[in-house]
């Protein structure tokens, strides 16, 4: 008795959690770029596992296994493996903006172009949260989505990365050992969405928006040395620095103190301070130096990189919003 | 149900940065609530971006536009637009863009009308968009603006697509729904036959501006057909159009007083009325109020001079 007086009472209860209203709208309507988008991270995610608990494992025991010196008894082909896989993941991970870029220009100019958007909005929904929920939502995504490839490319990255060439100053690894790849993904996401509402049209938003971010993201990455200061090594020190320091700038400082770049640096090959002092005064050289940002810039370096990244988002997410409301009455 | 539902003042929205780039320009208007309006009108002449922007999709250039009373953004929910190219999602089904009314229109959706819509075109709910015809889609468009269960609804060439029959069951289905709930209906046409019977108030208009607006029934009644020899003198009355054949005049007139002697007079047909102020550009703009129970009139032509 009890129950069924209950069960009249109670509300359906099927109408739980799930999504509804616009959001369900968004989930429905990008259900395939959110098929397409968890299928690339869970394959980078499994490819970076792989490298780390397979390649990397596979690398390492022959070489603790070694009875000769450790240079003689690096298992080449596997550690090549093992960079050439760090290589391309981190390829993946850093340009993957330019995929959302491109997607989310073609997939909001497609919606002007053939109306849906007019459709959405005259429905009891107003063009800004329209636009508000369709960058959310997709933004939840691709933050769960890049925070989880840059923490995995983190750990594959740590272990016994000066033995397969490549630096934290690369342009890859760059972007994608930190948040910054969080940051260029809601990039590509606000500049495809306002040229996609600036364009109208599908396939010019993609190509602009695509090609808005190459353009960008070279630049940046050009550019990132000078977002933080550089150290200056001076005399010997200037001459034995070691691959992991980013090199910026290198010259000689002559007698009368001026600073010459392009003199020759025929003291380079000295053997010990000494020898290299007394090859300097030979030259009539009294200094050398060089300006270079050492690993431990890795940070200063990304995270102001980041947030000029977060600052252009902001400012498309912005100019995006002004446009809409500009275009279609608003109150 | 009294009041407006529609009103622009000196409504105008240029596109681009041409000088010619005016879709509409200094348009005032009023229909009132209750009725159902043909919006006719040659190509260009401004009919779809004035119901884009009495459905809040387009702001003004100039001037003003209210709905229901208030501004189209706030009347949002209460305004229902189907737009000329029936714009859908392809990849959804006909079921799951019955679901996105539900869902985008929470707290006033009727499904069951629109599920009335969709059935009565015997369409498969779990046919993809993508897959129906042009009147099919009409049909699926039309369902989602009904189930919103609107105060005005705004359609934009909405039978273009569709089959006679099928024209003729939905333009059924519309008007009884209409009359049912004292929806107010805008409907643009350039198929004058389509709204004859189906409207009972004309809004004509030319190059951006209304050249003729009022009650259906009165607009006929201010206008007669005139016949009569080509010497034959028009005035005092306004000559909205006249065409010579051979030794014969044939001419729509808005009669100040009654027609001299050897004139033939005829009461004109909405497509008569439609058609020669067509072809004469010219003529003076015409608005009839029906404003309260007197039935006040304005004539345009004194009031406002038409564009040239």
């Amino acid at each position: 008795m009890t129950t069924a007086a209950r069960a009249t009472i109670a509300p359906p209860s099927h109408d739980g959690p799930r999504p509804r209203g616009l959001t369900w709208t968004v989930l429905r309507l990008h259900r395939p770029a959110l098929l397409v988008w968890t299928a690339y991270v869970l394959l980078l995610a499994g490819w970076l596992l792989w490298l780390r608990f397979v390649t990397l494992e596979q690398a390492s025991t022959k070489l603790s296994g070694c009875p000769l010196s450790e240079s003689d008894c690096t298992d080449a082909e596997a550690m090549m493996a093992f960079g050439d896989g760090v290589g391309t993941t981190g390829t993946l991970i850093a340009y993957l903006t330019y995929g959302v870029a491109a997607w989310a220009g073609a997939s909001l100019g497609r919606e002007l172009e053939r109306g849906t958007a007019q459709l959405a909005w005259t429905q009891s929904v107003t063009p800004t949260r329209w636009l508000a929920t369709g960058l959310a939502v997709p933004a939840v995504a691709l933050t769960l989505g890049t925070t989880v490839l840059f923490l995995l490319y983190r750990a594959v990255w740590a272990p016994k990365h000066d033995m397969y060439g490549y630096q934290w100053y690369n342009p890859e690894p760059m972007v994608a050992l930190g948040p910054l790849t969080v940051a260029y993904a809601l990039c590509g996401l606000a500049v495809g969405a306002l040229v996609g509402l600036a364009l109208k049209r599908a396939l010019p938003a993609l190509a602009v928006a695509f090609g808005f971010m190459v353009l960008f993201h070279v630049y940046l990455d050009r550019n990132t040395r000078w977002l933080w200061p550089t150290e200056r090594l001076t005399g010997f020190a200037a001459t034995t620095v070691p691959d992991s320091a980013e090199h910026i700038d290198l010259g000689v400082i002559t007698e009368s103190g001026v600073r010459a770049d392009d003199v020759l640096l025929n003291c380079f090959g000295a053997e010990s301070e000494a020898a290299f002092s007394a090859c300097m005064a030979n030259h009539d050289l009294t200094g050398l130096y060089r300006d270079v940002h050492p690993p431990s810039h890795f940070w200063p370096l990304h995270l102001m990189a980041t947030g000029v990244v977060l600052a252009v988002t902001a400012l498309a997410a912005v100019t995006a919003f002004w446009l809409l409301r500009r275009r279609t009455a608003t109150r | 149900m009294t009041g407006t539902a529609l009103e622009a003042a000196a409504l105008g929205k240029k596109f681009g940065r041409r000088k010619a780039g005016w879709a509409l320009h200094d348009c005032t208007l009023r229909i009132p609530a209750g009725r159902v309006c043909g919006l006719v009108g040659p190509n260009g002449a401004g009919k779809s971006t004035l119901l884009a922007h009495a459905a809040g999709l387009l702001a003004p250039t100039e001037g003003s536009i209210r709905v229901l009373g208030t501004t189209p953004a706030a009347a949002r929910e209460r305004i229902a637009y189907v737009a000329q190219d029936k714009p859908l999602y392809p990849q959804l089904t006909v079921a799951e863009t019955l679901r996105l009314g539900r869902e985008l229109n929470p707290g006033h959706w009727d499904a069951a009308v629109a599920g009335r819509v969709v059935d009565e075109g015997g369409l498969d709910r779990d046919a993809k968009i993508r897959s129906l015809s042009g009147g099919q889609r009409t049909r699926v468009a039309l369902a989602l603006a009904l189930g919103k269960r609107p105060e005005l609804l705004l359609l934009d060439e909405p039978m273009a697509d569709l089959d006679p029959l099928a024209r003729h069951q939905l333009m059924g289905t519309l008007l009884a729904d209409s009359a049912e709930h004292g929806t107010t209906v805008v409907m643009s046409s350039h198929v004058v036959a389509e709204l004859e019977g189906s409207c009972d108030h004309l809004l004509l208009l030319g190059e951006g501006r209304v050249r003729l607006a009022g009650p259906l029934d009165e607009l006929l009644a201010a206008h007669t057909l005139v016949t009569g020899p080509s010497s034959g003198d028009l005035a005092p009355h306004t000559v909205v159009e006249s065409r010579t054949t051979g030794r014969q005049v044939t001419a729509l007139i808005r009669p100040r007083g009654p027609v001299g002697a050897g004139w033939q007079t005829d009461e004109p047909t909405l497509e008569e009325l439609v058609l020669a102020h067509l072809r004469a550009p010219q003529a003076p703009a015409l608005t009839l109020m029906d404003d309260g129970a007197d039935g006040g009139e304005t004539d345009g032509a004194e009031v406002q001079e038409a564009a040239v």
